[in-house]
């Protein structure tokens, strides 16, 4: 009963929403009406998930002293302080939570995405490699599109945006479709197996 | 005066971060904990005004729409996903969302699958056309395991394996130019904002 | 003498890859410091996209949605499309919408705003010329996404004010998707797919997209097909727009092919404001960049090469 009440919920309404996609009746659209309101009514409580998360593995690293288990009471301050400033003096824009916001989440968010330019060099100097003619041709390609892509690369000859141009546009245009194509039968499927109760994954153990 | 400590403490908690290319030391190890900690701590008062409030506050106590428990109740059956026993609980608000599917389902086959092959099936009237088509389905080939990738249908096939190299290396062009644009940003911020360096 | 030459690259191959890291720091600051006048070039995603988004110049009944789905870790990118867009609503009097469902893309949005707002000087009132639906939980993304299909002041139901939607002057005239007929997502994800999947499948909305180049690559089949009418990819694609809107919007032109290829813009005209011209800037720094990859690249290959060579040779 744990399982089956789940899947017969998902079934029942999965098919109501298949005729919801091609009927547009009064019925169909009052039936999404309702499924808008109480979605609606289920969505702030997702939140509680991430918060409980956080919680439990860094208290788990506090009590058993881990590595590095001090540096959990950072990430456990900066999440009560944050959450704290937010509801004592509001969210707007002027607010200390904006303060926060502005000089702690975003610069740091910023900057760890921007050590991936160091990384993405260094690998091509150490891993990119033309050890045979296929990685050789995706080598060419890369290049091509690089150089493509910035100011110098019209000014050294209008060839280079002009291929890059056209390598965007056919052979790669080409390898992403037909890899478009197969994700989109996988994932069509995928959702089938759901919406008729064969896959049952997402429900978790027991 | 308080524009330039806000410049120093983001200018500081970005060179903290940096300083990680060196080696692994305290600075990034504070700052990628404190990290994510405001990152959650941030989203619940948000959601709280913006989630909370208008979608289970108001229409209850304000407009009376008692009906609303019940997938208020439903929503507080996450905070079980956690619970050995009553983990099951959690399953009722995921299912409902989960629903969905039945509109995807036909709506991604259209968008992701008819769609596409309609536009490799256009009349093969150009070199182009004619190589997109011949690309599409060689790929496609490629990744039919039903049959040996022998004889002809192994050289047909490899066609695909050079079109998907080509493939993969604009998408490598394309990356080298995302990650260099996101450090381009910060030195911009430490070199203009900061330091005043970029006019 | 071959010996040596060997050792040299043997050493080459295993350099500390902090002295890379290095390079790669002076390869932006250093061009970031002395700006030089670059030319950029439009290709066609991005002249689509601004002629779409231009066709609802002085329109009542025609606005245009940006969905901000990124955080601040993608900012460099997508930031310049997003105030370029604005800008260019601004100047042309375009009515335009902001929405976003992480948490952390509501202050991108204010900030947005306020840049182009402030920067370019523009007379424009909340709620009457543009508005600004805030954040919404990540949750409502298909229930609003499907909802404004229908009507989007009860799908949105307030603005990031608290205002009720229906109640503002701006939505006047515009009731769902036939009259918000272009939506561009920014993001770094496949986001955009889910605005390909719904809004234009069921309701037939135009859709743009403002996304990483990392992402750009996958999205080609989707513009061939029309699905997605134009798209901005990565800071080349926000240099674009910033030039376009340079050349015709503030100007009171309507684009022009012939025009766009014989305009010049140096980039160290002091007279466009720094905000309005960081894409164009980043794209100096962008060149340099990718010429040091590819040497690294050449480098990294001829070392690879030779002491292949000369391992060959060892074995006989």
């Amino acid at each position: 009963m744990k399982r089956q009440i789940p899947l017969l919920i998902v079934i029942g309404l999965g098919l109501l929403f298949v005729v919801h996609t091609f009927v547009p009746h009064k019925i169909s659209e009052d039936f999404y009406e309702w499924w808008q309101t109480w979605s609606k009514a289920i969505s702030p409580f997702m939140v509680l998930l991430g918060i409980m998360s956080l919680f439990m593995v860094h208290s788990t690293k506090i009590k058993r002293k881990t590595a590095n288990w001090q540096y959990s009471f950072v990430t456990l301050g900066g999440l009560l302080i944050t959450a704290f400033v937010g509801f004592m003096w509001g969210t707007r824009e002027g607010t200390p939570y904006m303060w926060l916001f502005k000089n702690i989440q975003m610069p740091m968010s910023a900057t760890m995405f921007s050590l991936l330019a160091f990384y993405i060099a260094s690998a091509a100097y150490k891993a990119f490699r033309a050890r045979s003619v296929e990685a050789t041709v995706l080598l060419l390609a890369a290049v091509i599109v690089m150089l493509g892509q910035v100011p110098l690369g019209a000014q050294i000859s209008h060839w280079i945006p002009d291929t890059s141009k056209w390598i965007l546009n056919v052979p790669n245009l080409a390898s992403k479709r037909a890899i478009t194509l197969g994700v989109g039968l996988g994932i069509t499927a995928t959702s089938l197996k759901i919406l008729l109760g064969i896959e049952r994954k997402y429900l978790g153990g027991d | 005066m308080f524009g330039t400590i806000s410049n120093i403490v983001a200018a500081f908690l970005t060179l903290c971060i940096f300083s990680f290319l060196y080696k692994d030391n305290p600075f990034y190890k504070f700052a990628e904990s404190l990290l994510v900690g405001v990152s959650m701590g941030y989203a619940i008062p948000l959601v709280y005004e913006n989630a909370f409030i208008p979608y289970v506050y108001r229409p209850i106590f304000l407009q009376n729409k008692f009906l609303i428990i019940i997938p208020t109740l439903m929503g507080v059956l996450y905070i079980f996903r956690f619970s050995k026993n009553l983990s099951w609980l959690s399953r009722y608000p995921i299912v409902f969302g989960m629903a969905i599917v039945g509109m995807f389902v036909p709506m991604s086959l259209n968008a992701r699958v008819l769609v596409q092959m309609r536009s490799t099936m256009l009349p093969l009237d150009n070199i182009n056309t004619i190589l997109i088509f011949i690309g599409v389905v060689t790929i496609l080939m490629y990744f039919f395991f039903s049959k040996e990738h022998k004889g002809t249908y192994g050289k047909i096939s490899n066609v695909g394996i050079w079109y998907m190299m080509v493939g993969f290396g604009a998408s490598f062009g394309y990356t080298v130019m995302a990650r260099i644009s996101l450090l381009i940003g910060r030195i911009q911020f430490l070199l203009g904002e900061c330091l005043g360096l970029i006019k | 003498m071959s010996n040596n030459k060997n050792i040299f690259w043997d050493r080459m191959q295993n350099l500390d890859r902090r002295y890379i890291y290095i390079v790669v720091a002076l390869a932006i600051i250093i061009p970031l410091l002395i700006p030089f006048n670059s030319k950029t070039y439009i290709t066609e995603p991005v002249e689509n996209l601004y002629k779409k988004v231009d066709s609802f110049t002085e329109r009542e009944d025609r606005a245009i949605l940006m969905c901000f789905m990124h955080d601040a870790s993608t900012m460099p990118e997508l930031f310049p499309m997003e105030v370029s867009i604005l800008r260019h609503c601004f100047e042309r009097n375009i009515k335009v919408f902001t929405i976003c469902f992480l948490p952390t893309a509501a202050p991108l949005i204010d900030y947005a705003i306020n840049t182009a707002k402030e920067v370019g000087g523009f007379d424009v009132q909340s709620g009457v010329d543009y508005c600004n639906f805030g954040y919404k939980p990540y949750a409502l993304f298909l229930p609003i996404l499907l909802g404004m299909g229908e009507d989007i002041a009860e799908a949105v139901e307030t603005d990031s004010e608290g205002r009720k939607v229906e109640n503002l002057e701006i939505m006047k005239n515009l009731k769902n998707y036939n009259e918000l007929n272009l939506v561009i997502d920014f993001s770094a994800s496949a986001s955009v797919q889910t605005w390909i999947t719904y809004a234009r499948v069921k309701f037939g909305a135009n859709i743009g997209a403002g996304i990483t180049a990392v992402m750009a690559a996958e999205n080609y089949p989707f513009l061939q097909t029309g699905q997605l009418v134009g798209m901005l990819g990565g800071l080349k694609g926000a240099a674009e727009y910033e030039k376009l809107v340079d050349v015709f919007a503030s100007n009171n032109v309507v684009f022009s092919k012939e025009i766009v290829k014989e305009t010049w813009i140096p980039i160290t005209d002091k007279n466009i404001p720094y905000q309005f011209k960081t894409a164009r800037i980043g794209m100096n720094a962008q060149s340099v960049a990718h010429i040091m990859i590819i040497v690294f690249i050449i480098l990294g290959n001829i070392g690879y090469f030779v002491s292949r060579k000369s391992k060959n040779k060892e074995l006989g």
